[in-house]
């Protein structure tokens, strides 16, 4: 296993209780980084932060299977552009996930899948029989059957970001989970506008 | 490898909390996402100034019996206001229903009411289902535009979840539609002209202004940027690596590197 050593920066007024600094720099160049796993999230965390990155891993990585199929059975080039986009964004975020509880040391899958998510509002969000049924189904239902199941499984996204938000602890996860609520949302606000056309 | 920037430290009175993350109260549930009921019409922006359902679409939730847009009580009574002219979708005489569940909670009955009486009940003996549900329902007794209320009756607590769709059976009927909305068979047979460059066809109202397309425009949300397409961010020029349609939080910018690659 990956033992990192820890450094501790005692600039606090400057960096705070934060990983990698993330916010825009002042002058206008590059960012700083060249890959999300260059993004370091900081020592400062609490369970609530450990649940929401193993659920979201979980929660991405059957998306990527959604969107995979989507990018190959969806007819209209609006949702297949969406299934790409969401395909390239959420192979990063995964893997700046990873890489944070890795930082943590903490398992980067859930042990209790169920359980765990029928404590937090339901069940999994997504069933895996649901998933395959979209390899099956008739290429003319495929666009609505893909963007309902989809889009509720987006929503689901944005109901762990809430709760990170309200009961998380580490700054830079916070920042991580309101963006995530915010492409989510806006996602599902793109995949109603293309089930309504 | 990996390249680390800082480490922190623990700040004085951030400390870790190990305090048990207490079980929520289930938060989510579920709507009629296709065709649009009133909540999805507001979640897609379809239609504007919803207030708190833009965002929770499915949380119209109240306990069981009602016949009214927002399930009766006070929340969410923009949806029983008949004066925001909610569009209509034109359908055909049998109309399938689209559920979208964020959480699965065992059903009783799916119940679907136009004028107050019932037209169709799917009966699910308090099973747990899928998380995307269909029902295909018969209108072919109303023609014009209705209100259909769909209502999802929950097996283990007395509450049920409910939408108003507007729909405009038949199409042309009724005199008083609006069917700005296509038709919900719409999606199998995309348009063979597919407009690229449209993120949307409807609610111009709450997208973002189109800005400058081309080299070196300013990045907006709401815009169809193509592969190679340049936008200019926070002083930085970026360039498109992956098409998509913007929205919030998709900026460029170091958690974005898998769709713009600075230049």
């Amino acid at each position: 296993m990956k033992r990192r050593v820890a450094f501790a920066l005692f600039i606090p007024l400057l960096l705070g209780a934060c990983g990698t600094d993330v916010k825009p720099s002042a002058s206008s160049s590059a960012p700083a980084v060249k890959s999300v796993s260059e993004i370091t999230v900081g020592a400062t965390y609490n369970d609530t932060d450990v649940m929401f990155l193993q659920m979201l891993i979980d929660n991405l990585e059957q998306g990527q299977q959604m969107a995979k199929i989507a990018a190959d059975r969806s007819a209209r080039p609006e949702v297949v552009d969406l299934a790409e986009a969401v395909q390239v964004t959420q192979a990063d975020e995964i893997k700046l996930m990873k890489g944070w509880l890795d930082e943590w040391n903490k398992p980067t899958v859930l042990d209790e899948r169920v359980s765990l998510h029928a404590d937090h509002g339901g069940m999994p969000s997504t069933g895996d029989e649901e998933i395959d049924s979209l390899k099956t189904i008739k290429k003319a239902q495929f666009e609505t059957a893909f963007l309902n199941l989809f889009l509720a499984h987006q929503h689901n996204a944005v109901e762990f970001a809430q709760l990170e938000l309200d009961k998380g602890a580490n700054d830079l996860t916070k920042s991580f989970a309101e963006r995530v609520k915010q492409s989510r949302t806006d996602q599902v606000q793109q995949m109603l506008k293309l089930l309504a056309g | 490898m990996r390249r680390t920037i800082a480490y922190p430290l623990a700040t004085l009175g951030m400390v870790a909390s190990s305090l048990a993350v207490a079980a929520s109260p289930a938060m989510a549930h579920g709507y009629v996402s296709s065709p649009p009921s009133r909540q999805a019409l507001c979640a897609a922006g379809t239609v504007g100034d919803c207030g708190g359902i833009q965002f929770e679409p499915q949380s119209v939730e109240a306990p069981k019996g009602s016949k009214e847009c927002n399930g009766g009580g006070a929340a969410f009574g923009v949806l029983n206001d008949e004066s925001r002219n909610w569009p209509a979708t034109t359908v055909g005489k049998s109309v399938t229903f689209n559920w979208v569940l964020t959480a699965r909670h065992r059903t009783a009955t799916w119940e679907y009411f136009v004028d107050g009486t019932s037209v169709a009940t799917f009966d699910d003996k308090n099973a747990i289902p899928e998380a995307s549900v269909s029902h295909t329902v018969d209108l072919s007794r109303f023609s014009g535009k209705k209100t259909v209320l769909a209502v999802w009756n929950i097996g283990d607590t007395p509450m049920a979840f409910y939408n108003c769709v507007d729909v405009n059976v038949g199409g042309g009927g009724g005199g008083a539609s609006t069917p700005t909305t296509p038709p919900t068979k719409a999606p199998t047979t995309p348009p063979t002209t597919a407009p690229t460059t449209a993120p949307a066809t409807t609610a111009p109202t709450t997208q973002a202004p189109a800005p400058v397309q081309g080299a070196e425009g300013a990045w907006a949300p709401g815009v169809a940027y193509k592969v190679g397409d340049k936008v200019t961010y926070e002083g930085v020029t970026y360039q498109v690596r992956q098409a998509h349609t913007s929205i919030r939080s998709w900026e460029p910018g170091i958690w974005t590197l898998a769709l713009w690659l600075p230049l």
